[in-house]
């Protein structure tokens, strides 16, 4: 298993975020963790990465403990956090080269490796504009390089199409596909049917702090839409036409 | 925005007077059905009344004592000053009075001549400008005090030109500044300068008492009269000339006061429709690359012979950060100040402080400069996520922010060691201080480095230097000082050793300053380091601002 979440489950104040969450991720697998709004999935990635100590459980990064032996999971995860700042003011090329000694790389293959993703998300090798002016579409970008500079193995993707525009979620879908025909894992949290419907071979759903369902995605969907399937298992409702009838 | 021209016929022309109502109006529904607003607003309406008779006395003072030249000083830099109050203030505290925002009347389809006359008669139907108006006064009572009815009436003229003068200058340059501050890079600046000219309140109070207790005021009498024929001093000096016989001067500089004010109103006229329209021409992503096209990322980064590995990443990024992120270069400016004035201040309070006095300073500055990295994680919030996923040893991330301090505060503590010797007239005391603020240094971040971790707080996503938030952040800034303290406890027994060993010390400060500090901090990171990798997760959570 490239991720393998046992058990977790996080609470805040009196609210149980994450009650009892099992997830296996396949090696060489792109896998959607969908879910409304406050399900707990930013919860569950920050858990599986060790941004955030789970209150039980495990998490294990081909077959090494996050939490227990953090410095050989840590070098295999790439990472895209939701909501959390970059050091933004730094340039993108400096951030890139940051990130990248951070990792151990050696610097010839950070500059290398780093000139050629700015080029290539069309960030611009030698702007020199700190991160904190990027737009929020270049951000989502820099620290989707980030993410992969150093090559990891899995990648944990919090939201990555969210406030990026048309044209560099395409680019972005390309290169993520790229990633997992060469071999790599992509886990990646979405509220954004369509996307998952488009890119992943499995999915689940997380609600209320738990998975209700996962599986390939034919599996998970059926006959039916993933749309249907999803507003069936969050509970909300459709329209039966007979209320708001003045529309 | 094109103003379309209209049938004249059609519509009534819009009068100042409209203005004016509604700056009333606006004024008076602000208040409706708040008490606390009336309390603000009478408290308000007090301390204007109470500056305006201040002012008012001051100002006629010397009229009443018949002296001229203190009256020609009053009027000239005092008015002055006044002039300069209504220029800064309305930065300092930015959109003090923005009761009639430019911006309401963008859709407005009025010439923006009748725009710019109505606004600035509603900015002269305020407060301020009746305390100021009351205030400059006194120079009229004084005037006719002093020479008569003909003087009073050219201080008259010139009081309300200056009044007029003040208004235009204040709504000119918060109009210009507004369109400006819309970049992140000039608000940066603007709040590192407010936390400039806060920390130099001090100094400046202690230069102009020292300075008003030795100069004579002959010699002020020079620049009196310079300031006088500057547009900040000659509307208020009107009535001194005609006291002193000069008439001549009263038309000369009503002229120089007229082009000001003119030229001012066609420079906010200019600056009001980028205020209108709410964009700033200049605000946008700039600074695309000249310099630095041959560098590669990592060259970029380390800067200065930095190693090119981890360590030197971190380093690297600390460095930078101390330089643009706002808070931290505010605090690094402020540390400078405070390091180099509060000595001066305690040797120049007390005239034989000596070895001693010099010697409890400088403990206080050293431990300062550690007091920066009190919340050090706090500043950057979240982004320290990127460290924790790269596991980051404790001690590699503690030593880099430490160096990174270090560069900055390391020649700064050098001018104050090298500052305070030399005004005592003791060259021989540099390595002495020099020692004891690196043993300070070194207990200090002692004390501060698990402080900073156990004691993180969340600051607000925001570029003001002094905001802190509300939760706690107050109380939990207390933390730095319990830090001082204990840095000062610890370097303490080093200081009072030297102090006995009497002229030894003089040389042996610095060597053994080096190694003690050194010790402490090897200690201190040591220990706070294995404390930092047990606790990553749990301090990202504590700088984090929505939690």
């Amino acid at each position: 298993m490239a991720l393998a979440l046992h058990g977790l489950v996080k609470r805040f104040d009196t609210t149980l975020a994450v009650s009892g969450v099992d997830l296996n991720v396949p090696v060489g697998s792109f896998f959607g963790l969908l879910g409304p709004n406050g399900a707990g999935k930013t919860t569950t990635l920050s858990m599986a990465v060790g941004l955030l100590r789970p209150d039980a459980g495990q998490a294990q990064v081909l077959g090494h403990d996050v939490w227990a032996d953090p410095v050989e999971a840590k070098r295999l995860l790439g990472v895209l956090p939701d909501g959390v700042r970059l050091f933004d003011r730094l340039t993108g090329a400096e951030l890139l080269a940051y990130h990248g000694l951070l990792r151990g790389m050696e610097p010839g293959v950070v500059d290398q490796r780093a000139t050629e993703l700015l080029d290539v998300l069309a960030l611009g090798a030698d702007n020199r504009t700190l991160v904190v002016d990027y737009s929020a579409g270049m951000k989502k970008k820099i620290g989707l390089a980030c993410a992969l500079l150093h090559g990891p193995r899995v990648l944990v993707l919090d939201e990555p199409f969210e406030a990026v525009d048309p044209v560099s979620a395409a680019l972005i879908r390309d290169i993520l596909q790229r990633y997992v025909s060469g071999g790599g894992t992509v886990v990646f949290s979405s509220h954004v049917m369509e996307v998952v419907e488009r890119l992943c071979d499995h999915v689940a759903i997380l609600a209320a702090g738990t998975i209700k369902r996962v599986g390939t995605i034919d599996e998970v969907r059926g006959a039916r839409s993933l749309e249907d399937v999803f507003v069936e298992v969050v509970g909300g409702r459709t329209s039966t036409g007979s209320e708001l009838a003045w529309l | 925005m094109a103003v379309t021209a209209l049938p004249v016929a059609a519509t009534r022309p819009v009068s100042t007077g409209h203005f004016v109502r509604l700056k009333l109006r606006v004024t008076a529904n602000g208040l409706r059905g708040a008490t606390w607003k009336i309390i603000l607003f009478v408290l308000g309406v007090f301390y204007a009344l109470l500056f305006a008779a201040g002012g008012f006395v001051l100002f006629m003072l010397p009229g009443a004592l018949d002296s001229v030249r203190g009256y020609g000083i009053a009027a000239a830099l005092g008015g002055a000053l006044l002039v300069l109050g209504w220029l800064l203030l309305p930065l300092v505290f930015f959109g003090v009075d923005e009761s009639l925002d430019p911006a309401r009347f963008a859709l407005l389809p009025l010439p923006r001549r009748t725009l710019v006359k109505g606004l600035f008669a509603a900015a002269l139907t305020g407060i301020p400008a009746v305390a100021t108006l009351i205030a400059t006064g006194g120079l009229v009572l004084g005037a006719i005090l002093l020479d008569g009815v003909a003087a009073g009436l050219a201080a008259f003229v010139g009081v309300v030109s200056g009044l007029l003068l003040c208004v235009a200058l204040s709504r000119a340059v918060t109009s210009a500044f507004a369109s400006a501050l819309r970049s992140r890079r000039s608000r940066d600046l603007a709040a590192v300068l407010l936390a400039v000219l806060a920390t130099l309140i001090a100094p400046l109070q202690l230069v102009v008492m020292n300075g008003a207790a030795a100069t004579d005021w002959a010699r002020f009498a020079g620049a009196v009269t310079v300031v006088g024929w500057t547009p900040l001093g000659a509307p208020y000096t009107l009535g001194a000339d005609v006291a002193e016989g000069r008439w001549w001067a009263v038309p000369l500089k009503l002229v120089i006061v007229g082009v000001t004010i003119a030229g001012l109103l066609a420079w906010w006229s200019r600056s009001l429709e980028s205020a209108m329209i709410g964009t700033a021409a200049g605000g946008g992503p700039a600074a695309v690359g000249r310099r630095g096209r041959a560098l590669t990322p990592t060259q970029r980064l380390l800067a200065g012979g930095l190693p090119r590995n981890r360590f030197g990443a971190l380093v690297g990024r600390e460095v930078r950060y101390w330089w643009r992120e706002a808070r931290r270069r505010a605090g690094v400016i402020t540390f400078a100040v405070v390091g180099i004035v509060l000595p001066i201040s305690i040797s120049m309070s007390n005239d034989d402080a000596g070895l001693t006095a010099a010697s409890i300073s400088m403990i206080f500055v050293g431990a300062l400069a550690a007091v920066n990295l009190a919340n050090q994680f706090g500043y950057e919030g979240t982004a320290y996520a990127a460290n924790v996923v790269a596991a980051v040893p404790g001690r590699a991330e503690l030593h880099s922010r430490v160096l990174g301090l270090t560069v900055y505060v390391a020649p700064i503590m050098g001018v104050v060691a090298v500052v305070i010797s030399s005004l005592a007239g003791r060259p021989e005391w540099i390595p002495a201080l020099a020692g004891i603020l690196l043993a300070a240094y070194g207990t200090g971040l002692a004390a501060v480095l698990p402080v900073s971790i156990l004691g993180a707080y969340a600051m607000p996503d925001t570029s003001n230097p002094f905001a802190i938030s509300s939760g706690g952040g107050m109380a939990k800034s207390l933390y730095s000082f319990a830090a001082m303290l204990v840095a000062a406890v610890l370097c303490a027994p080093y200081v009072i050793a030297g102090l006995l060993l009497g002229d030894a010390w003089l040389w042996a400060a610095l060597p053994v300053g080096l190694v003690y500090g050194g010790a402490f901090y090897a200690l201190g990171a040591h220990l706070s380091g294995k404390l930092l990798d047990r606790r990553m997760p749990e301090l990202l959570q504590a700088v984090n601002p929505r939690h």
